[in-house]
């Protein structure tokens, strides 16, 4: 198709949106809608949810006619990625990773929270010598950057007086990380569950600093484009992961066993990171609002978005806390 | 007679199970000028690499030799990387005899071409270059293998009597392969004509005309139907 | 009345020498704009469309935007990147280039270290360079040893094949002269194999240089805490497409000013080579 049609083709669709939504016709819009061809998913160890959504199939059942696809997703970083480079349409990532991605320029809106846990800390071999985050001052931490873990370093070091300049802070995925603590390549180790969990339980890793208020929440996000094209589908998603998050909340047990095998990880690992998470409230509010930006100066602080970028209208535009209806709906 | 500067015996000089050389003796005078005239293949040129020490397998005897020896191959084979008096100073690296050098560039013709690379030199040019290199060892014999048969016929004349020059004036002797009648001729003392492999020499013509030698002489055309009758005889033509 | 400069090589005499330079300036500065229009106007397009919005810009950002970005960069830590990937880059290629350039006349000169090593080579060498990553981070570590020692494994195997391939090349009738004159095998060497190698030996170097640097990206993306590679990571991971672009841009001005350099050497050490050189039109 020639640029110059498809250029006029898409703008006309946008004027068609735009007209209908100023003319107060959501409904009609709505109704036009039919199912999606295809819908791509990520799933990960760190939203324990999502891997009961892929494992009971609650999705595909409700969309029939749509091809479901999975992707598994190491890290917030990756899930980022995929949903911009439109390879996945929801993606699961930390709250302040995707502030961080909107902030730099990623059109993404996050719709849900899968959980909200401590599942970041940083850890240290069982017979490290250091005590304190002030310790590392000098030393090798393994972050992936982009994630929750990352994050989480920077604001624990900020409090301890330091900079991210003041470390060394190698970028490896979090299993990556992982070994390089074990094996004695890095000094320390942003960890993230469930792998933070089985270095704890299997290797006898300490958890040197933890806090949990420097955890964000987890968000599932959609690109904005998707968010105006596919409302629909986005409400038949969310409350496929409502039906994943209430059997997870009523068959504790099971989800542990779940968890377990899919990620390959001993129970009692599996265990440990569930009793750090929280599956209770999936709904976006003020509050959280407010949480991100009570975070979210460290972004600035540590130059990791585009100087002049005004955080907090980013956090707005991200958090979509209007999905408060459609998920008390279900 | 004086003591021969070569005096060479080669029982029999084999390739794998082909004979090339068979029952060949060879001698050469101080200042004589010996043609090796023959067809392709037939093992002229083994021979003179033998006489040159590149062929060291063969039977048979080295009576006499000197390793004051030079040779100039077909093609010019200058190192491409070093201006034309470095090659000519070659053999001994960087500090070669410049005054020499000089001398000889004069000599073979190539004034002002001292510090030209070999590509910019014509065909007769880099052979006139190879010819010095030749010269500057100060040899006693100079082998020669086909030195012209890369060149057109008017630059071989040329080159031909520039070759006699330097012979005369720096005492050589010259043990030339050719595969050109004329050439042969116009240049030795002695013309050998060699057979078809497996190779010995056929006939030997005596060419006693002083130098220089004028090329319309009827002795010289008398001597070429001579070769060109044996040659005949020996089924190269 | 625009000649091109073959006719220059009689009309030319005639000019005054001032003549003589200005005609050679404006040549040269043709040639120049010539090489700068597609690359010029590559970027204006690309900034006319990611403007207007055919291309969305969180995932092609402008031009002008990633000029910014090298501004903000160049006033910061880009310096720092720059020096830890040179230092890598060079000390890798060193390493493995002279190691190389020995195995090269090893296996080159002798029939019989070919035999022996030469399989082991060609074995080694369809590794692909990703291939070698975890491999060398399990061995090695995480550190600079490991990254150099992938530096020198891409570097080593261009420079070996070239110049192996070099020597045997090399006219069998130069050689001849060499054993005429009774050289020695080290004269040999270093009087005949060796300058007519030369030119083989540097399209090895050319080579292994750019490979070099394609391993160090690859060394860096894995686990760095400085370097280019570790930007273009870092641009990657906090959704910077900008500063990715800005790393690409870094890392292609590098790898090309260090291939102008070896393009110098080579300009200068094989200006005896009569060779064809493209033609006019």
């Amino acid at each position: 198709m020639k640029p110059a049609l498809r250029f006029s083709l898409v703008h006309a669709r946008h004027l068609f949106s735009a007209c209908a939504l100023a003319l107060g016709l959501p409904s009609m819009v709505l109704a036009t809608e039919s199912p999606p061809a295809e819908v791509h998913l990520d799933y990960a160890y760190y939203s324990p949810v999502s891997l009961v959504l892929k494992h009971f199939g609650y999705l595909e059942k409700a969309l029939p006619q749509t091809k479901v696809s999975w992707v598994l997703s190491q890290g917030s970083n990756r899930s980022l990625e995929y949903l911009n480079s439109g390879g996945v349409d929801f993606a699961s990532s930390a709250s302040l990773a995707a502030v961080l991605s909107r902030a730099n320029g990623s059109p993404i809106k996050s719709v849900y929270v899968y959980s909200r846990a401590e599942w970041t800390a940083l850890v240290v071999r069982k017979d490290s010598p250091y005590q304190t985050v002030a310790d590392l001052k000098g030393k090798k931490i393994a972050a992936t950057k982009g994630t929750d873990p990352y994050l989480f370093t920077l604001r624990s070091l900020q409090q301890a007086g330091l900079k991210k300049d003041d470390v060394e802070l190698v970028h490896l995925q979090h299993p990556d990380g992982r070994t390089a603590l074990e094996k004695g390549d890095v000094d320390a180790w942003a960890g993230l569950d469930p792998h933070m969990a089985a270095s704890e339980v299997q290797a006898g890793s300490r958890l040197l600093y933890r806090n949990p208020a420097f955890n964000s929440y987890g968000v599932v996000s959609v690109t904005e484009k998707y968010a105006q094209e596919h409302p629909q589908a986005i409400d038949t998603v969310l409350a496929a992961y409502e039906q994943a998050r209430t059997w997870s909340v009523e068959h504790p047990q099971e989800l542990a066993k779940l968890l377990a095998d899919e990620s390959g990880l001993p129970l009692e690992v599996a265990k440990l990171q569930l009793s750090r998470t929280d599956l209770g409230s999936p709904q976006l509010t003020a509050k959280d609002v407010l949480a991100s930006k009570a975070a979210a100066p460290i972004l600035v602080s540590e130059e990791l978005v585009r100087r002049g970028v005004n955080v907090d209208q980013v956090i707005d535009q991200l958090l979509d806390t209007g999905r408060q209806q459609a998920v008390a709906r279900q | 007679m004086p003591h021969a500067l070569l005096d060479i015996h080669v029982a029999r000089k084999t390739f794998a199970t082909t004979t090339v050389l068979n029952d060949i003796h060879l001698q050469l005078q101080p200042r004589e000028t010996v043609s090796l005239l023959g067809p392709s293949g037939c093992g002229k040129s083994t021979l003179l690499r033998i006489v040159a020490g590149l062929e060291k397998d063969f039977e048979g005897q080295l009576l006499s030799h000197t390793e004051q020896l030079a040779f100039v191959f077909q093609e010019a084979r200058l190192m491409p990387w070093l201006t034309v008096q470095q090659n000519i100073g070659f053999s001994n690296d960087d500090h070669y005899d410049r005054a020499w050098v000089a001398q000889l560039i004069e000599e073979v013709g190539l004034s002002g071409f001292a510090d030209a690379l070999p590509k910019a030199l014509s065909g007769g040019m880099a052979q006139r270059v190879a010819i010095a290199r030749g010269l500057y060892s100060r040899p006693r014999v100079l082998l020669l293998d086909e030195p012209f048969s890369a060149v057109d016929a008017f630059t071989r004349m040329k080159l031909q009597d520039l070759l006699l020059q330097l012979a005369e004036r720096h005492a050589i002797a010259l043990l030339l392969v050719t595969h050109d009648v004329d050439e042969a001729l116009y240049l030795s003392d002695r013309v050998l004509v060699m057979d078809n492999r497996p190779s010995r020499i056929r006939q030997e013509l005596a060419v006693q005309l002083p130098h220089p030698r004028d090329r319309r002489d009827p002795l010289l055309a008398r001597l070429k139907a001579l070769a060109l009758t044996e040659l005949h005889r020996a089924h190269v033509i | 009345m625009s000649s091109n400069s073959k006719d220059l090589s009689n009309p030319h005499l005639a000019l005054s020498p001032a003549d003589r330079t200005t005609l050679f300036d404006s040549d040269r500065w043709r040639l120049r704009l010539k090489g700068l229009a597609l690359p010029v106007l590559i970027i204006v397009f690309l900034e006319i469309i990611v403007r207007i919005g055919w291309l969305p810009a969180y995932q092609m950002p402008a031009p002008s935007e990633i000029a910014l970005t090298l501004g903000d960069l160049a006033e910061g830590a880009l310096w720092k990147h720059i020096s830890a990937s040179l230092l890598r880059v060079l000390l890798g290629f060193a390493i493995g280039a002279s190691l190389a350039l020995v195995f090269a006349a090893w296996v080159g000169l002798s029939r019989e270290a070919e035999a022996y090593l030469e399989p082991t080579f060609a074995g080694l060498r369809s590794i692909p360079s990703l291939a070698w990553v975890p491999l060398l981070l399990l061995w090695l570590g995480i550190d600079e040893t490991s990254k150099v020692v992938l530096i020198a494994i891409g570097a080593f195997f261009p420079v070996y094949l070239n110049g192996v391939a070099a020597i045997r090349n090399i006219d069998r009738k130069l050689v001849e002269v060499g054993h005429m004159y009774g050289f020695s095998r080290r004269r040999l060497v270093r009087r005949i194999l060796l300058p007519a190698a030369l030119p083989g030996l540097f399209t090895g170097l050319r080579s292994g240089m750019s490979l070099a640097w394609m391993f160090l990206v690859a060394a860096e993306l894995i686990a760095a805490t400085r370097g280019l590679g570790y930007l273009l990571s870092d641009g990657r991971e906090t959704s910077r497409p900008d500063i990715v672009l800005a790393a690409i841009i870094v890392l292609a001005v590098l790898g090309k000013l260090s291939d102008g350099l070896l393009a110098g050497l080579e300009k200068r050490f094989l200006a005896w080579r009569d060779t064809f050189n493209g033609t006019e039109d």
